[in-house]
């Protein structure tokens, strides 16, 4: 009874490790398929949309990555847009990143152009953008620098209270309060 | 006289701190220089108080931003008896054109003795800021230099590696002690005859003669794949020439055997059982290859 239960026992573990086997090698295969989407993209050359719609984040990262260098910047936003809270931290910090960098290419372009009204909003949330990836990770340079560039384009002041800001609104209040013209008897 | 003016001295001691609820207060800072734009900055607060005093957690500074260029990232309370450690994690964003000097703001911890309150002042922190670009910044091809976009990462298969590895390595010899079951690996069996023969030899003894006898013709059969007589024994040093150099011994073997086994009124011997094992022996060694 006990070696025809060792005998069963056997079998079951060496099916269980073999299909654990089979699952890994094909993991590795799919890895290995999406690694050579993503180096695709890195080169230059699309791929297929529904490639990339059902994949890892990194796929739709590298595809953003795809549309910035080829300064399709509305698709790179969409596709960038789909990866903001996905994959750990550094991840997320890298999307984030590579999104300030989308919109400050822009907001340069904008600012040459001289449309300064397209330009401000855009410096804007590159900033915001440059500010979350650096607060997920403070060792990346590349952001510090670019933020500064950012920063530089449209640089921060503090707001500066008028001292004689309260004066002013007593005097506003003295018009408020004076009386109107007595209205004169029929 | 002595004893008094150290009683006096130990009393002076003590009167100045005996009423102050905090008896240590330190605020540890990093170097206070060479930060850049982005940089996080650790400051850590350590509060030792008095008996029946507890800090106000409510009083320390919110996590988020204090001002417009400074945020708080992090900020986090330990507290091991009457010692508390508020680790503080602030982040600065500030572009300057030049170093610049700027301050951590400093603020006030309340701390609770029963219905009262009382302030610890933590000090304002003061620190330079180095910019990253020059005055006048270099241009590229395509205008204002930027750092590129950073490339998408690889997906990492070390995962999926350990588990191919680790399944591989528990099928591996489970699949090989199934196939030793099996009698896929007829050599092996075959080194083994006269270990296990030599096994069995070794809980027997003198009286038990006709089973070490059986063992052994066991043995011998089963190296020559089917029964081995006095007669074939010719035929077994063909195929098995290595046997050649215990001829004598197995010769004695078989004329033993026929003896006992077909002769009556045999006597056995202790020497005979030991030349019995002594032949176990020597064709162990020849099996595992060491003759």
């Amino acid at each position: 009874m006990i070696r025809r239960l060792r005998h069963i026992s056997l079998w079951t573990a060496l099916t269980v490790s073999l299909s654990g086997a089979l699952y890994s090698a094909a993991m590795l295969y799919g890895i290995r398929q999406d690694n050579d989407l993503i180096r695709q993209l890195m080169s230059g050359k699309d791929v297929a949309v529904n490639k990339v719609i059902g994949g890892e984040p990194e796929l739709r990262l590298a595809r953003a990555f795809y549309f910035k260098q080829k300064h399709r910047y509305d698709e790179a936003l969409s596709t960038l847009s789909l990866v903001m809270d996905k994959g750990d931290q550094k991840f997320q910090a890298k999307a984030r990143y590579n999104l300030g960098n989308l919109y400050l290419e822009q907001a340069i372009q904008q600012a040459k152009a001289m449309n300064i009204n397209e330009a401000l909003p855009l410096t804007g949330l590159a900033k915001q953008a440059y500010r979350q990836a650096l607060a997920l990770d403070s060792g990346n340079w590349d952001a510090k620098y670019n933020l500064e560039v950012a920063m530089r384009l449209l640089p921060e002041m503090d707001r500066i209270d008028m001292p004689d800001e309260e004066s002013k609104n007593q005097k506003s209040q003295l018009w408020t309060t004076v009386p109107g013209f007595p209205r004169g008897l029929p | 006289m002595r004893i008094l003016l150290i009683m006096v001295l130990s009393l002076l001691g003590c009167s100045g701190s005996i009423d102050q609820p905090v008896s240590y207060f330190n605020v540890e800072t990093p170097r206070p220089f060479g930060y850049v734009n982005g940089d996080e900055i650790p400051q850590r607060i350590v509060i030792e108080t008095r008996p029946g005093i507890t800090l106000q957690t409510g009083s320390l500074p919110a996590k988020g931003s204090i001002n417009r260029w400074l945020n708080l990232n992090q900020i986090t309370v330990k507290q091991s008896g009457r010692r508390y450690q508020i680790d503080l994690l602030y982040q600065v964003f500030y572009a300057p054109l030049e170093v610049k000097s700027l301050t951590l703001p400093g603020f006030t911890v309340q701390l609770n003795q029963g219905e009262k309150s009382i302030g610890q002042n933590v000090p304002a922190w003061s620190f330079t800021l180095s910019p990253l670009r020059e005055l006048v910044a270099r241009q590229s091809e395509q205008g204002e230099y930027l750092r590129p976009d950073s490339p998408p990462p690889l997906l990492a298969n070390t995962q999926a590696w350990y588990g191919l590895t680790a399944s591989l390595a528990i099928a591996a010899p489970i699949a090989t002690y199934l196939g030793y079951l099996y009698g896929c690996f007829p050599n092996m069996t075959r080194r083994t005859v006269f270990k296990r023969a030599l096994r069995k030899l070794a809980g027997l003894s003198k009286t038990d003669m006709e089973q070490a006898l059986t063992v052994i013709h066991h043995a011998l059969n089963s190296l020559n794949g089917q029964p081995l007589f006095a007669s074939r024994l010719s035929d077994f040093y063909r195929r098995n020439p290595q046997y050649l150099q215990i001829k004598a011994q197995l010769v004695w073997f078989f004329n033993y055997s026929n003896r006992y086994f077909f002769s009556d009124g045999m006597i056995t011997v202790a020497q005979d059982f030991q030349q019995l094992k002594n032949l176990c022996e020597q064709c162990r060694k020849i099996e595992r290859g060491s003759r």
